[in-house]
């Protein structure tokens, strides 16, 4: 089976991955604010957001290509970096709130100025991001450094004129959207209206105006009256990229809920009900922890669901509820491990999933630095790694393979030696191109088609 | 039998899991202890379901334990009337030495905290007082009330003594008008509850319950812990649990 057939348009060339650049310090240096939590591009692919347990949100730009500079060429370099969220403390509970950023989401561009939202367990605030890169120079009242000039030495007018200067990137908290969530917040999507949003906790859901703070609307609350008769909880939620008032929330059973805004205010009741009956020889202690899904994310174009449970991804189509319509493996070798990562903790590893621009491939992380591509057309399948030293850069990714027994082939690696302190949760994919960034603790890799980093 | 050693464990690692998520920073995952509380669930109802205590004899005063079906273990409180809040249950109650004998159903709870029975490996020989002695009552076979010293051994831990403390203090009161705290108050009323039971368990007179002050060093054996916990917990009232809902049930089963 041919790992390059993963990701080429049919009868094209295949893809191959190599790695374009590394951000972040080298492993041992890792501090835990470093790590990061959240990776998101923005609509074009032109930025990359991320986001880490210190509570800090780094902007990556890619530069644009020039003919002049050949390597250059599409690397994301560092465009801004600011303090989202510090942590707080709270009073009532004697609770500590985590700064860490748990989701960043892009907001359509609609002027120059570049916006995007970034949440922690509690609050979420929306930040623009301003380049300045003209200045005004030649005031008649004011000198170089704004102190007013003695005025007998001025002995004419002039018009001050914008001067070019380095460019400054400003970065400004324009909303904060405070006091909306009891539990952990897990969740932000913007609406294809690009005026409202939800977050989604645990228990509830709000959508909120981008523009108004003091309110949200709570749509979605499944906390039982009596905290003892919980089940399940919210685990994640989107809103359809073309359908105002289609949303979906994942939860903690595995089923999926698709919700109508239109049918009722409170969308407690849903519109579709996305669950696979379970596999009964599968059963064991961990069933449920497994069957949690950590993420969802709708196909752009808006007529699948992807999900990510412990052990597998999952691709939905809107129309069917009984089933999905395609289930990928992702490392079903722990399905013996479990009671051992249920003692390490990793069975509660959130990861997360993405599709590629054109849905025909899926993506999504695992243990020991790896991660995985599904082809839904051709059902190809590789097994990628983001370390550094199996990165060389512009060298084409080597694809690995976890043997389980049996026959052992040079460079597999056996399930016992896996690392699962090395874990890749949060995975991204430019919108259009195949241009991937991959979060490995506090490393950030962005790994590129060589097709297309060739081309530039 | 492996699945009940295998669920002991289990259970005793959902307890500590349990127990230090109290003091992580962030506050109380709701989703990731909602998700042990099923595998705490999950393993106890596997381990009361599992035939594997050798019989012995119960103490005379107690007769075998009837019919029961399930996991009466979660009862507590025995012979009060329907408890409110479990915790309470869990906590209100002597136990009197008499009341094994009043409610053989008693036993079976014991048993039911596999935890407190799991120990070691090696326990299984002695769990004693399987109630099931002569009785015919198949199915759940009721965990020993053990508890021998080499319990102590067992997982969890760090669990121990703080479960301890966290008997002796109420749960913390949901601040006025603040019901979202219920969350760390059931969170509180299970650590209460699991080390009530421990108690019980820990003692190694079946017969008195006399219970063996815990040595509050005792870092190991987190299941057992507890000495501190007050008598009478371990009786159940099993027409009560069945009203429990799984949440609760899961709580009180230890």
């Amino acid at each position: 089976m041919s790992h390059k057939q993963v990701g080429a348009p049919p009868g094209e060339s295949a893809v191959d991955w190599c790695l374009y650049q590394l951000n972040g310090a080298a492993e041992f240096e890792v501090s835990e604010a470093d790590i990061i939590s959240t990776v998101e591009f923005n609509h074009t692919g032109e930025l990359l957001a991320t986001g880490d347990k210190g509570g800090r949100v780094v902007i990556f730009q890619r530069e644009p290509e020039s003919k002049n500079e050949p390597y250059n060429q599409g690397e994301y370099n560092v465009y801004s970096t600011f303090q989202s969220h510090e942590p707080e403390f709270d009073y009532l509970k004697s609770l500590e709130i985590e700064e860490k950023i748990n989701k960043i989401k892009w907001l359509p561009q609609q002027n120059a100025a570049h916006s995007l939202l970034s949440t922690n367990d509690k609050t979420i605030k929306l930040w623009k991001i301003t380049e300045r890169d003209k200045r005004p120079e030649g005031y008649n009242l004011k000198d170089e450094e704004g102190k007013l000039k003695d005025l007998s030495t001025v002995t004419s007018l002039q018009v001050p004129v914008l001067k070019p200067m380095d460019l400054m990137v400003e970065v400004t908290p324009r909303r904060i959207f405070a006091n909306g969530h009891t539990y952990h917040v897990n969740s932000i999507s913007v609406n294809s209206d690009c005026e409202t949003y939800m977050s989604a906790d645990d228990l509830r859901i709000n959508l909120w105006h981008l523009a108004i703070t003091d309110r949200s609307f709570n749509i979605v609350d499944i906390k039982p009256a009596n905290m003892e008769d919980l089940t399940e909880v919210i685990t994640a939620s989107e809103f359809h990229p073309h359908h105002c008032n289609l949303f979906v929330y994942s939860s903690s059973k595995g089923s999926l809920r698709l919700c109508d805004m239109r049918a009722s205010a409170l969308c407690d009741k849903h519109s579709k009900l996305y669950e696979e009956p379970e596999d009964p020889s599968n059963r064991s202690f961990f069933s449920e922890i497994i069957s949690s899904v950590s993420d969802v994310k709708f196909s752009h174009s808006g007529r699948y669901m992807l999900t990510r449970d412990y052990l597998t991804v999952k691709v939905w189509d809107l129309n069917m509820e009984t089933k999905p319509v395609e289930t990928y493996q992702v490392h079903d070798y722990l399905r013996s491990k479990l009671c051992s990562l249920y003692e390490n903790d990793c069975i509660f590893d959130k990861f997360e999933c993405a599709w590629n621009g054109s849905d025909s491939v899926i993506m999504t992380g695992a243990y020991n630095n790896f991660f995985r591509m599904f082809d839904r057309n051709t059902k190809r399948d590789v097994t990628l790694e983001a370390s550094r030293e199996s990165s060389k850069p512009r060298a084409i990714l080597k694809p690995r393979r976890v043997c389980v027994g049996g026959k052992r082939r040079k460079d597999d690696i056996s399930v016992d030696s896996l690392d699962f302190t090395k874990k890749i949760l949060h995975t991204a994919w430019h919108p259009t191109e195949n241009i991937i960034a991959i979060a490995a603790t506090n490393n950030l890799y962005i790994f590129q088609d060589k097709v297309n980093s060739e081309m530039h | 039998m492996e699945f009940k050693l295998e669920a002991h464990r289990i259970v005793s690692i959902s307890l500590g899991k349990i127990y230090s998520a109290r003091g992580q920073r962030g506050g109380l995952k709701l989703h990731k202890n909602l998700l042990v509380s099923l595998v705490l669930r999950s393993a106890r109802q596997v381990y009361l379901s599992e035939p594997g205590c050798p019989p012995e004899p119960p103490p005379a005063a107690c007769g075998p334990p009837e019919e029961e079906s399930p996991p009466c273990t979660t009862a507590w409180a025995a012979g009060e009337p329907p408890p409110p809040p479990q915790d309470e249950a869990v906590r209100s109650g002597p136990r009197l030495p008499g009341a094994d004998c009043e409610s053989p159903r008693s036993r079976r709870c014991c048993c039911g905290c596999s935890c407190c029975c799991a120990a070691a490996a090696g326990g299984e020989a002695n769990r004693g007082d399987c109630a099931t002695a002569g009785a015919a009552a198949p199915p759940p076979p009721h965990c020993p009330r053990k508890r021998s010293a080499g319990e102590r051994g067992q997982a969890g831990s760090p669990v121990k003594k703080p479960r301890r403390e966290e008997e002796e203090e109420p749960p913390p009161p949901p601040p006025p008008g603040e019901q979202e705290d219920m969350e760390t108050g059931n969170v509180a009323s299970l650590i209460s509850i699991f080390g009530s039971s421990f108690s019980g368990l820990l003692s190694k007179e079946p017969k008195g319950r006399r219970r063996t002050p815990l040595d509050g060093n005792e870092a190991a054996a987190g299941t057992p812990a507890e000495a501190a916990a007050e008598p009478g917990q371990i009786c159940c009232d099993e027409p009560v649990l069945r009203t429990l809902n799984p949440w609760s049930t899961a709580i009180v089963a230890f």
